[in-house]
């Protein structure tokens, strides 16, 4: 479980987070979504410690990510994430850019760590690239290798900011497919996103921030139906066509 | 029609080795001062960065020849001995070389995406695996064809010392010029030698950028 | 330290020292302008051709273009210099070498030639970043080849490259001091020529160092103000 308390962020004097309360339980789909400069990638990024915060408190499974004694990498263990731009290691072959932190830092052996980076990249649906280098992969397929590097540590939770905003239309539902079977095997998902189809179907919970605050949160149909502030029916007119 | 070439042939040669010798040593002292002036450049440690920084600008700032010359003159008051000119022409060269690939590794560092940091952190891997296996890879891949294009123009630059008297090719061409007065001749062989060196080393250097971007590795 | 060394710093002012360095300080500065109005002209021309349309333009100016670069300056000066007037034949080399002052146009012709290589580079890069779309986009108006380049191009392409050819200004000055070994008296010459006479040529090279420093300094506030006034709004990075 992860609980975020009260959590403020600053950058100097601009407030990007304001008294941010969230708790997600194992098993949740969570999607964020909100207009750009909302601080929903910040507030990812807060979540596997890649950021920091001033106020508030932010634990996964009881460990409290601002305490300094807290081991930061071993947190991250237990949290994959994945970026827009894919960010795969370019002077790698996909298979080594799956099999890097495995052998690196659960010291798994070369043949342990490919054997099970073959079957991610099974289960992501392109095993024939392993060998590739991810220049020569389109976006979408380089999207999933990007997933299947998360899913190599065997992480408890996964992040995924706005995984598909990069990729051309027609490669966005591979993207989404595999995300969807993570969900429904009960993968622990904090998604953000702009893609509503994705959330009504495997969304457990849905907020809504604007300006660093979580303006409205729902549960699929409450939130599409009735929007209850003015910001989210004025956000949601514009995404939804 | 060349004979003023080949008469003096090994002579001239052996001159062009000293630019060769002379460019190894510049590169070798300046790629190794170049680091430390690249990561000071990028230091957080206010003193690191300013006095590097003003190291830098400075020396950027003034021609070649006058920093030759002046090591020229100082290096006999500090050692209490006349210096030979290769040896001073060499410290003249890393000093200043040291500046431009100071700069050339500096923008390697910082070329590299926050998020591509953040992609490797995520996985749980330790700043030293991170820069290991990560940053410092892909910043040299990046940094290469600037590096070849900077030691070409090292190895140019060491005609230069043509002008404390070291006996390399420019100098040398001289001399046999005072004697046989094959002016177009040697001239224009000087002139090749350095062409052929220089336009193959630009190539290869403008093949391996474009083999890099395809990689998306730029 | 070894020898004892007394420092002499009024080498770089005392008669008739003073009266050199200003000397020296005045033909470098003569020498960067005049070479640099024909490195731009010029380099603005071959630059065009390296990106025209027409192969054999492209092939002809990427001939000097590699030549000029890929020659070191000291050697391009040595050839124009020594072997040049011999390419006039016999009677013409004699009258050429009586030229008093030969020595100071070769060099600001052939800095001007040298630097006009790296303008050509640069503009080159600049037409290359504008992109296809401008060209079509200035074409499907109606205009010709010509005017495109004139009215469209090359306006973009100068605001674009002024930051690399500010850098290209200040190499122009420091190349200056390879006319030295010419015998064009500018400010290296006379540092160290002083040297030869006091031998204190430490005095005299720091002191020439501090010259190159505010020249450069000069030119690159002026230049900066000449890119706030010139500048593209919007484009990235400025």
């Amino acid at each position: 479980m992860i609980e975020i308390k009260n959590v403020s962020k600053w950058y100097g004097d601009f407030q990007v987070l304001s008294g941010i309360n969230e708790t997600i339980d194992r098993g949740q789909t969570v999607v964020i979504c909100g207009p750009s400069g909302s601080g929903k990638s910040t507030l990812l990024r807060c979540i596997n410690g890649l950021e920091s915060y001033q106020k508030g408190e932010i634990t996964v499974e009881g460990i409290s990510l601002s305490d300094p004694k807290t081991n930061l990498y071993k947190v991250r263990r237990k949290i994959g994430m994945v970026f827009q731009k894919f960010e795969l290691y370019p002077h790698m072959t996909v298979l080594h850019n799956i099999t890097l932190a495995p052998m690196k830092v659960l010291k798994k052996s070369k043949q342990e760590a490919e054997k099970r980076a073959i079957a991610l990249l099974e289960r992501v649906g392109i095993p024939e690239k392993a060998k590739e280098y991810p220049a020569n992969l389109s976006g979408g397929q380089q999207q999933r290798v990007a997933i299947a590097r998360s899913l190599a540590m065997d992480p408890s939770y996964m992040l995924f900011d706005e995984p598909t905003s990069a990729l051309d239309p027609e490669m966005i539902k591979e993207v989404l497919d595999v995300m969807i079977d993570l969900a429904k095997e009960g993968m622990t998902m904090i998604v953000v996103t702009h893609e509503m189809g994705f959330a009504r179907e495997v969304a457990d919970e849905i907020i809504f921030i604007d300006e660093g605050k979580i303006v409205e949160r729902g549960t699929d149909e409450s939130f599409f139906a009735n929007p209850k502030s003015e910001r989210t029916k004025a956000f949601l007119s514009q995404i939804l066509v | 029609m060349f004979d003023a070439i080949i008469n003096n042939l090994s002579y001239l040669l052996k001159g062009f080795l000293t630019n060769l010798e002379l460019a190894i040593c510049a590169l070798a002292g300046g790629i190794f001062l170049g680091i430390l002036v690249g990561l000071g450049r990028i230091s957080k440690n206010r003193w690191v960065y300013h006095s590097v920084t003003l190291y830098v600008n400075f020396i950027r700032n003034i021609p070649l020849i006058l920093v030759i010359f002046w090591f020229y003159f100082i290096m006999p008051i500090l050692v209490g001995k006349p210096l030979n000119p290769f040896l001073s022409a060499a410290i003249s060269f890393v000093v200043f070389e040291a500046t431009y690939f100071g700069e050339i590794f500096r923008a390697g560092f910082q070329s590299i995406s926050r998020d591509l940091v953040s992609a490797a952190y995520s996985t749980a891997l330790t700043y030293t695996q991170t820069a290991r296996y990560i940053l410092v890879p892909i910043a040299i891949r990046r940094m290469l064809p600037s590096m070849i294009t900077q030691s070409i123009i090292t190895f140019q630059d060491t005609s230069l010392a043509y002008v404390i008297g070291l006996q390399e090719l420019v100098r040398r061409t001289t001399i046999v010029d005072s004697m046989e007065v094959r002016s177009i001749q040697l001239y224009s062989f000087v002139a090749a030698l350095f062409f052929v060196i220089c336009f193959v080393g630009s190539r290869i250097s403008r093949y391996y950028e474009m083999k890099s971007r395809e990689a998306n590795i730029l | 330290m070894g020898l004892a060394y007394k420092f002499d710093w009024s080498v770089l002012w005392r008669e008739p020292y003073g009266e050199w360095m200003l000397q020296g300080i005045w033909l470098t500065l003569q020498m960067g302008f005049l070479a640099w109005i024909i490195a731009l002209f010029l380099g603005i021309f071959v630059g065009t051709m390296r990106a025209a349309p027409w192969k054999l333009l492209r092939l002809v100016s990427t001939i000097y273009v590699e030549i000029f670069r890929n020659v070191p300056f000291l050697v391009q000066l040595f050839f124009w210099f020594y072997a040049g007037p011999m390419i006039f034949g016999k009677t013409l080399q004699f009258k050429i070498n009586a030229i008093s002052g030969l020595n100071y146009y070769v060099a600001v012709v052939g800095l001007g030639l040298y630097t006009a290589s790296r303008v050509a580079e640069h503009v080159r890069a600049g037409f290359a970043s504008i992109g296809q779309g401008q060209y079509q986009a200035a074409l499907s108006t109606g205009m010709s080849q010509w005017q495109m380049y004139w009215h469209i191009m090359i306006p973009h392409a100068l605001r674009l490259i002024l930051p690399p050819l500010t850098t290209e200004f200040l190499t122009i000055f420091k190349n200056s001091s390879v006319a030295m070994t010419i015998g064009v008296a500018e400010t290296t010459f006379m540092s160290y020529k002083i040297d030869s006479d006091t031998f204190h040529g430490l005095e005299a090279t720091t002191g020439a160092m501090f010259v190159y420093l505010v020249l450069g300094m000069a030119v690159v506030k002026t230049m900066s103000y000449i890119e706030t006034k010139f500048r593209i709004h919007g484009l990235v990075g400025r």
